[in-house]
């Protein structure tokens, strides 16, 4: 166990015993190999089981909403933007959450793994830093990989990996290695295509979507009560999964969460079908960063993106 | 017993191409399924491990079109869609999934029968293939069979390393390979070889549920408020675990019309999972996330064998390997009280 | 392609009731001369433009779309056309992104006063969009057919 971890579980006990929070969500350790799981307890032995790996890969603040009272949060630095996010839209009070933050030192990603090394997760033995390598092993055998290779795209351009916004900073700022431009390789592809290109592509990766809508229900930027996808008069999509309403339902759903979309990635983690649903929320960051200076996340007390304005704005567009 | 050395495999599955259509896995539209073989790819020969999208996708169509209708004045015309079921062959279904049709089929054929679904069945061929490599979610020999049961499929193939012995199981399944060209009797090695293949692939299933226990507590747990809330914390009420679930068959209905008042009825899956689900437009039964998560589960290891006496959980893993926050069904099933709540505790 | 060039491109207008709408009306009855390839849709505010609504349009099959609203400080609601500017260069950027060409989706101020100018800009509009080929985006064969609805 790390020192990190000691000090989290002493913590959220702690936390739990005086009182000062009804319920801590963190993670503990997953039922497969190299993964993690969503613990949210009121229980202070649940402590016990708190974990910090480079696999805690939930956007936990998902969970906010629903419990009730004050809930004591592990947060990475994207997490903590996303708290800061709900804040802005007014979903959540500030004093009712207490962001237990854990400096990142970015999150493996398996299925990058999974490609290098031409297995799957549960066929590999083991996967640990070593420096700023990521040692795996397969059999006894021993393999390393530069961390640009194994991290995450979303860890690669995130920044910053530390949280900001915090009531408690639990271990070292560790330096993790980002790669902006790799992060965004395929955005760079996309970009270089033509718009009827883009579009075949988007249209092809958008055939395979089963419409299961865990891209949405992992969100926290996507918190309405009722989504505009399952509303009947008028109907706005079709309920059934066609690539056109598909990519209706994720175009608009992007829009909607610009601004307060912080790239945490996890849309593209759940999505079952493997659609670069990152490709998508990296380049609105990037358009909502250049157009409007603006960071989801990073301020409290801003006025969320879509509920501000400047007299002054880029109009080139408008005749 | 049969036997079929791995090279001559490709040439069998194109003389089966001209009766059916051959589909085997494949990777290559960005996630595994069932694809249309596209007479080169044979990657599955040797690593067949199971697909993401399950083969109910092939009898039970995520967008099925039921019928067209037209108005005409007052009245409606209905034109039923599709006609014959296309002939299908499905080369390299594992276990599981096999039986998993044959879950869902009980349903379809029950009360009312459903001509959409049991048409594709009736025009496909199974061919089974054991697992090799069992995925470390797989808890299969939990339920009565293993990865390498030959049953619920026409006929099923067992790695043996260069070649394949092939149980045929049904007289569909012998038709299919009399005469075969490369399809000669397995030797009494072969079988030998086969039977070490199948007890390995066993070995490698870890994951373990206790079905004589559970089949006990889970009546108990009905009203347990408590335990389901706790248990349903994680979940994020996707539709990942059903809609990739081989045995879960839900869907939903929806006309789609034109002005003109004509337009076609199609079905698409559905999942209990969506608070929508239960919708009605005074209530909804299952508003709260523990409902939902309660019947998923009681669908399975309690409705479904008080129904048709057998559990509708073949053990493929898919629900833990797939759920974005490894929600896992197994831990779940073990962690059910061993009593009932008392009454105080109930809803 | 000699076929696209031809065509007749079908726009929808998204008009804000207090300006450009006024401004279409005036290019009416002012005898303004513009293409008739534009359907318009009359909305309270160019606040009101949800990009849902313009992706919708592109998705039923419309070539274009417009959304209009009062120059900037003259909103009757003082802020609703700033907040849809917000909305408009964000969806047109990234609809872009998605591979929606930039033509699709146009935007104008056009006070009540100005049937000129939207006479103007319905031309320029019209003009723009048979410099591409017809919405196909939505359709299963991109050869011809509209996609359902
Ligand atoms: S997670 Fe993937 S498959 Fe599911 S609705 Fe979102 S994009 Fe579609
Ligand atoms: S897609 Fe839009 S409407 Fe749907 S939940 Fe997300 S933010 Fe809300
Ligand atoms: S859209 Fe995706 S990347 Fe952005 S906050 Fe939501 S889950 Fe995270
Ligand atoms: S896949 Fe997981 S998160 Fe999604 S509904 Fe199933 S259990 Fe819940
Ligand atoms: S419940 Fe899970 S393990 Fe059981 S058949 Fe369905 S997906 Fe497979
Ligand atoms: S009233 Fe015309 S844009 Fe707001």
């Amino acid at each position: 166990m790390s020192e990190t971890e000691q000090k989290l579980r002493s913590e959220a006990r702690d936390l739990l015993e005086k009182g000062r929070v009804n319920h801590i969500i963190g993670y503990e350790a997953g039922s497969l190999k190299f993964s993690t799981t969503p613990l949210i307890t009121s229980d202070k032995e649940d402590t016990d089981r708190l974990v910090i790996n480079p696999f805690i890969n939930n956007n936990l603040s998902v969970f906010l909403g629903e419990v009730g009272g004050k809930a004591g949060i592990v947060a990475r630095g994207c997490d903590a933007r996303s708290i800061v996010s709900l804040i802005q839209d007014k979903q959540l009070a500030r004093e009712d959450v207490f962001i237990i933050g854990v400096p990142c030192g970015g999150i493996i990603d398996l299925d990058k793994v999974e490609k290098l090394t031409g297995l799957d997760r549960d066929e590999i033995d083991d996967i640990a830093w070593q420096g700023d390598k990521a040692a795996v092993t397969i059999g006894g055998a021993r393999k390393e990989f530069p961390a640009k290779e194994v991290l995450t795209d979303d860890c690669l351009s995130c920044e910053p990996p530390d949280p900001r916004e915090y009531d408690l900073l639990i271990g070292e700022v560790g330096p993790l290695v980002t790669d902006g431009e790799l992060g965004r390789s395929k955005i760079k592809e996309l970009e270089a295509m033509t718009p009827e290109q883009r579009w075949e592509f988007w249209k092809s990766e958008f055939s395979r979507c089963i419409r299961c809508y865990a891209c949405r229900q992992v969100c926290p930027a996507c918190f309405c009560n009722r989504c505009f996808s399952e509303e009947t008069e008028p109907a706005w999509i079709s309920p059934l999964p066609r690539w056109q309403d598909n990519l209706v339902f994720q175009a608009i759903r992007m829009i909607h969460v610009a601004g307060r979309c912080t790239n945490c990635g996890e849309c593209e983690r759940a999505c079952p079908v493997n659609i670069p649903l990152r490709s998508l929320s990296k380049k609105m960051e990037e358009i909502v960063d250049e157009l409007f200076h603006y960071r989801a996340g990073t301020d409290k007390e801003a006025p969320p993106l879509m509920a501000a304005y400047q007299p002054e704005e880029a109009e080139d567009f408008i005749r | 017993m049969k036997k079929i050395k791995k090279q001559d495999v490709p040439a069998l599955l194109v003389k089966w191409q001209q009766d059916f259509t051959v589909f085997a896995p494949s990777k290559k539209s960005g996630v595994s399924r069932m694809e249309v073989w596209d007479g080169q790819d044979t990657a599955f020969l040797d690593r067949n491990r199971n697909t993401v999208i399950p083969p109910k996708a092939n009898f039970l169509l995520n967008i099925e079109k039921m019928f067209d209708f037209r108005k005409e004045g007052g009245s409606y015309t209905l034109e039923p869609a599709g006609g014959e079921a296309p002939r299908q062959l499905l080369f390299g279904i594992h276990p599981c999934d096999a039986r998993a049709t044959a879950i869902i089929d009980m349903v379809f054929k029950d009360a009312y029968e459903d001509n959409y679904y049991l048409g594709r069945r009736r025009n496909s061929v199974l061919v089974g293939m054991g697992c090799t490599s069992p995925y470390d979610s797989c808890f299969c020999t939990s339920l009565g069979f293993g990865p390498a049961e030959a049953a619920d499929v026409d006929m099923m193939l067992t790695d043996i390393g260069d070649a394949f012995v092939i149980e045929e199981v049904t007289d569909k399944g012998k038709e299919l390979l009399a005469g075969a060209e490369g399809v000669t009797e397995a030797t009494a090695d072969d079988t030998k070889k086969a039977d070490a293949a199948k007890a390995a692939a066993a070995a490698k299933v870890t994951r373990k549920i206790n079905v004589e226990e559970i089949r006990k507590r889970i009546p108990l747990s009905f009203d347990d408020k408590k335990f389901w809330e706790k248990v349903s914390a994680k979940c994020v009420s996707c539709g990942i675990c059903t809609f990739l679930c081989p045995t879960c068959y839900c869907f939903d209905i929806n006309d789609e019309m034109l002005k003109s008042g004509s337009g076609a009825r199609y079905r698409n899956w559905d999942c209990c999972s969506f608070p929508l689900y239960t919708k009605m437009p005074a209530e909804n039964p299952r508003a709260e996330k523990w409902r939902r998560v309660r019947q998923k589960v009681h669908h399975k290891y309690a409705f479904y064998p008080e129904l048709f006496n057998i559990i509708a959980c073949t053990g493929c893993g898919r629900c833990i390997r797939q759920c974005p926050v490894n929600w896992d069904i197994t831990q779940i099933l073990a962690s059910l009280p061993a009593g009932a709540p008392a009454a105080a505790e109930k809803k | 392609m000699t076929q696209d060039a031809e065509y007749e491109p079908r726009i929808l207008g998204f008009l804000c009731r207090w300006c450009s709408y006024a401004g279409a009306d005036l290019a009416g009855t002012s005898r303004k001369k513009y293409p008739a390839n534009i359907r318009i849709i009359k909305i309270p505010c160019s606040g009101r433009i949800d990009p849902l609504l313009i992706v919708r349009a592109l998705r039923v099959g419309f070539d274009g779309v417009l959304v209009s609203g009062c120059h900037p400080g003259d909103c009757h609601y003082q802020t609703g056309n700033y907040r849809a500017r917000r909305r408009m260069s964000i969806t047109k950027k990234f609809l872009e992104y998605m591979g929606v060409e930039p033509e699709r989706l146009q935007a104008s101020w056009v006070s009540a006063s100005e049937g000129g100018k939207f006479a103007e800009v319905v031309t320029e509009i019209t003009s723009d969009l048979k410099q591409i080929s017809p919405n196909r985006l939505f359709s299963d064969e991109r050869d011809g057919t509209k996609a359902a609805q």
